[in-house]
């Protein structure tokens, strides 16, 4: 069948032959660049999968067994978020750049072991948690917003405590991690993100 | 002066054994029960928050002979506290069981 397609794009008449083989080329690039995107996004929604990130015994053993039983893994409506509900962005630049960051994650997990054991993760915990805050107080904590829309927040719906609190963070130019850090993992001893300071 | 050596020797085991007597904390199921109480929405370890850091209520206790107990009844008497002028209650852990409350309290005053 190749011979045959290849045996008319290459028909005796030049100036045909010419146009063929440039429609064929174009025709076989428009192809494998349809298959690489696929592919890539198929790759994009794999890394996003909790099997996916707790194949590493670094986040499994440390971070994912901290965040087991807490209010996003088991509720009382079911609805769960997961890994990248919380650490990746869902607008797509945004998204790619955090997943362009995370490739040199590979290198601390593959080459260096930065923290491949309990002793170096607790090493770095600081740093670690300290990175996610700065991206999120970066972002108006873009993560948290992918499920906690600010325009469907019902204050009605909330304790008077939570009211209270909402008002007067709005009111300080707050964002969600200032204060609600430390809820799925292990709050790492030093200072939080509201006493954080943005470049 | 042996008998003083008897004596001191005597109180230096008790004290050890009071020591071993106190129930050691068990970290991870003091923070889970921590984070499904909510108490990490106004506390945090040595953080900012609204509420005091856990190092500071444990330096508040530091010393007490009865501080166990009078944070016990803190953390499950849902007393009146301020926060920004306003008062409200202060919530509880969510546990029925005196013994994982008082986990939580002792998980507080080692900080």
């Amino acid at each position: 069948m190749l011979g045959r397609f290849w045996g008319y794009l290459t028909t005796k008449c030049q100036t045909c032959s010419r146009i063929r083989l440039g429609l064929g080329v174009a025709l076989v690039a428009v192809l494998v660049a349809g298959l690489l995107m696929a592919a890539g996004a198929a790759g994009l929604a794999w890394t996003n999968t909790e099997k996916f990130c707790i194949g590493c015994h670094e986040m499994r053993d440390n971070v994912y067994a901290e965040f087991k039983d807490t209010i996003h893994d088991v509720n009382r409506s079911g609805v769960r978020a997961t890994c990248s509900d919380c650490h990746v962005p869902r607008e797509p630049v945004a998204m790619l750049k955090r997943k362009v960051a995370a490739t040199f994650e590979l290198w601390g997990h593959f080459v260096t072991g930065v923290i491949d054991t309990k002793e170096k993760f607790e090493k770095h915990r600081y740093e670690l948690a300290t990175r996610v805050w700065r991206r999120m107080k970066e972002t108006d904590s873009l993560e948290c917003r992918n499920c906690h829309k600010r325009e469907s927040m019902s204050a009605d719906l909330q304790s008077e405590k939570a009211q209270d609190r909402h008002k007067k963070a709005d009111a300080e130019g707050k964002t969600c991690i200032d204060c609600h850090f430390g809820i799925a993992h292990t709050e790492p001893d030093g200072p939080g993100p509201q006493e954080m300071k943005l470049n | 002066m042996t008998h003083w050596k008897a004596a001191f020797f005597t109180l230096a085991f008790l004290g050890a054994a009071a020591v071993q007597a106190q129930p050691k904390v068990d970290e991870d199921a003091a923070e889970k029960l921590m984070k499904k109480s909510g108490c990490n929405k106004c506390h945090s370890l040595s953080a900012k928050k609204e509420g005091p850091a856990y190092k500071e209520t444990a330096a508040k206790y530091k010393g007490k002979a009865n501080a166990e107990d009078e944070l016990y009844k803190h953390l499950t008497s849902n007393p009146t506290i301020e926060v920004d002028g306003k008062k409200e209650r202060h919530d509880s852990p969510k546990s029925k069981k005196e013994d994982e409350v008082r986990n939580v309290v002792r998980y507080i005053l080692t900080r």
